[in-house]
């Protein structure tokens, strides 16, 4: 089973195009076998046509599929090994609970299908609910009935499409834990497609970031979010805060910049924009990682770090944290996320103080780019 | 999230409120009046009126009694059991007609049309246009004898195995059962496919790829999911097709002979012509309880309570 790559998914050059319209651009994509993999991105950035290619529900423009060594990019879905857990889950009204979850099972002539399908209830804990309809049951039930539909046929592939969308945020949670733990129990590959990216980072071990029809970005959760190399990644997971700066000088492994009247140190390894003197540039630091010292206590900043002064416009007290928003040189709006472990009683709004954080949570991106780019589609997203 | 303090409630007004809710409560009853109104005069007052005729007895001459005179639906029963027979075979023919061809037409609008749909629709709908007398008219001309329709299917040898079966007879289409038929199916068959129409259009297309995707091809993906979910559009086009189809008269009249008449033939007939009214109420009476019990058997068959 640990070699087995007939689970892995290959797209090469897949492309998709409607009209004049560019749904997405060719794609070259490998999903190993036995991954948990998040397509995430606004909607209308591709992500759910790639999904649909890969179930066979979408033809590609130009491109192949392959799932193992199986060319199946002219196959119909109902010869592919893949199933898909549809968004709004797309049960079927007239059957019960049970037929519905024995649907794939009696369509590939299963003759006895009872133990099968009851095992499946228990797994997702609705065996009680057999012989519902589907307008029976609650949002989540409905929920985890489309995941045993798909998952009772054993596919090589699971698909999501914004499985859990449609649910209220404390369910939706509860589900991401339950998708996961279900995942590693069958160690089916999963292709999960969100625009919800607390969702594809606390799910996926593989992250690709789709924006206007190309993957931005492809990585680690972790990888991603400390170091985005656009500033769509940078904005659409999390928040950033960014400097336009100039590169100033280079030696060895640092880059030295020059923003306002300050320097900022960024290591050669986090910057992925062209560092020839003089250059622009855009260097970002997420909120959560900047400390913040009053004005007064400003010697007792450790050397070597990155800093910037400015003047408290705003606090915000949310219980784990208080979010600032600095007003500085560099930077109107800086936003800055502060634990509550020892609160400085000094940090109001109008005191003076000194932002300072490690250069190694700095990351430098090019500076021809949109600085704004991924924060509107996010709050589109949200309304 | 708990409220950190209690909001007090706000104060409950009193007097300003009542008064247009009670007014409120008798709208829906209002509103209610002028149908309540029509039907009581132009349905129920009819019906007991013809109730109470049918078990009258007497002449035109000396005037009709109620003299609960209940044999006359025995009597209206024995002699014209074969036109209630007739009318049932050919509603019955006249739907499955309908069924075999508007549901592919149907089909075809919901889901493959495009934006030739609401062509298509008009389409279906613009023979409503023109009088029904008018159109059943033109089919007496289009299969008038020797007419092309006749010459093609004599020379297809099409009317050897319909004069076979009973529903021709010799050179002839008019005037045989096959032209009823023909005539009752395309006067009803907008009543088949609007209602199957709206059925097949409700169903959300993600459910044929759901079905597609675990592995139906796309004949069982209409087996297994499209048919069953259109059942209510075909329980109500088939009954918005029979049940008229089992009472019409004028099909039977203007493409049938004396050999075709239904039961619809003989109620006009014995009202208009032979002025027998105790009969013609009686055959009413006996059309509609006799539908009344089909389709109910019916509905209960096909388990479809909820009709579009």
């Amino acid at each position: 089973m640990t070699t087995d790559n007939s689970g892995d998914v290959r797209l090469s050059g897949i492309s998709k195009t409607y009209g004049s319209f560019t749904a997405v651009h060719p794609l070259d994509l490998t999903v190993p076998q036995g991954s948990f993999f998040a397509l995430l991105g606004a909607s209308g950035c591709g992500k759910t046509t790639t999904l649909r290619m890969i179930a066979g529900l979408e033809e590609p423009t130009a491109g192949t599929v392959h799932l193992g060594d199986q060319d199946v990019t002219h196959l119909p879905p109902y010869k592919r090994p893949v199933n898909t857990v549809f968004q709004s889950y797309a049960l079927f009204p007239h059957l019960d609970i049970f037929e519905n979850v024995a649907f794939g099972l009696r369509r590939r002539g299963v003759k006895s299908v009872k133990k099968q399908v009851d095992e499946m209830l228990d797994l997702v804990q609705l065996g009680e609910q057999a012989r519902k309809k589907p307008h029976q049951l609650s949002g989540g039930q409905q929920q985890r009935v489309a995941v045993a539909r798909a998952l009772i046929n054993h596919p090589k592939v699971l698909l999501l499409d914004e499985p859990l969308g449609a649910l209220d945020l404390k369910l939706r949670r509860q589900m991401q834990l339950e998708l996961k733990r279900i995942q590693t129990e069958v160690g089916i590959t999963f292709v999960h497609v969100t625009h919800d990216q607390e969702e594809a980072m606390t799910m996926a071990d593989t992250v690709a970031v789709m924006n206007g029809g190309r993957v931005e970005q492809l990585g680690s959760p972790t990888d991603l979010y400390e170091n985005p190399r656009t500033t769509f990644v940078a904005n659409f997971l999390g928040s950033s805060n960014f400097i336009e700066a100039e590169v100033d000088s280079r030696s060895g492994e640092e880059i030295m910049l020059k923003a306002g009247g300050g320097k900022l140190s960024l290591p050669k390894a986090r910057c992925s924009a062209p560092t020839t003197a003089g250059g622009k540039m855009l260097v970002g630091v997420r909120p959560e990682k900047i400390s913040l010292t009053h004005a007064d206590d400003a010697g007792e900043i450790p050397e070597g770090r990155n800093r910037i002064t400015g003047k408290i416009a705003n606090a915000s007290f949310i219980g784990v944290s208080t979010q600032y928003v600095i007003d500085s040189a560099v930077c109107p709006e800086f936003a800055v996320y502060v634990q509550n472990v020892e609160r400085d009683s000094r940090l109001v709004p109008g005191a003076d103080v000194v932002l300072h954080w490690s250069p190694a949570h700095t990351f430098g991106l090019d500076a021809a780019q949109d600085i704004d780019a991924g924060i509107e589609t996010v709050e589109e997203e949200a309304a | 999230m708990a409220a950190v303090t209690e909001v007090p409630p706000p104060l409950a007004p009193t007097a300003p409120e009542k008064a247009p809710r009670k007014r409120g409560r008798w709208t829906p009853y209002w509103l209610l009046l002028p149908g309540i109104l029509w039907l009581v005069v132009f349905f129920a007052l009819p019906l007991v009126y013809q109730a109470s005729t049918s078990v009258q007895t007497g002449s035109l001459e000396d005037g009709y009694k109620v003299t609960w005179h209940f044999a006359t639906y025995w009597d209206a029963l024995s002699e014209y059991w074969p036109q209630f027979v007739r009318s049932v075979l050919y509603a019955a023919a006249a739907t499955v007609l309908c069924l075999l061809l508007g549901y592919p037409l149907a089909y075809l609008i919901a889901f493959r049309a495009g934006r030739w749909r609401n062509l298509i629709m008009i389409l279906v709908i613009a023979p409503f246009f023109t009088s029904f007398l008018i159109r059943t008219l033109a089919w007496k001309t289009i299969l008038a004898d020797g007419g092309p329709v006749v010459g093609t299917l004599n020379a297809l040898h099409v009317l050897d195995i319909t004069n076979w079966l009973g529903w021709t007879s010799g050179d002839r289409v008019l005037a045989t059962p096959l032209a009823v038929v023909c005539g009752l199916t395309y006067n009803f068959l907008p009543f088949m496919i609007l209602p199957l129409y709206t059925s097949l259009e409700r169903i959300d297309g993600r459910l044929h790829e759901a079905a597609g995707d675990l592995y139906a091809k796309p004949f069982t993906t209409f087996r297994k999911v499209t048919f069953p979910l259109s059942t209510p559009g075909v329980v109500s086009g088939t009954l918005l097709t029979f049940i008229p189809a089992a009472g019409d008269y004028v099909n039977a009249d203007l493409l049938g002979s004396t050999d075709t008449r239904m039961v619809g033939n003989v109620i006009q007939t014995q009202f208009l012509r032979v002025l027998d009214y105790p009969t013609a109420a009686a055959l009413s009476f006996i059309l509609m309880a006799a539908i009344l019990i089909m389709v109910t058997f019916y509905i209960r068959r096909s388990g479809t309570e909820d009709l579009v």
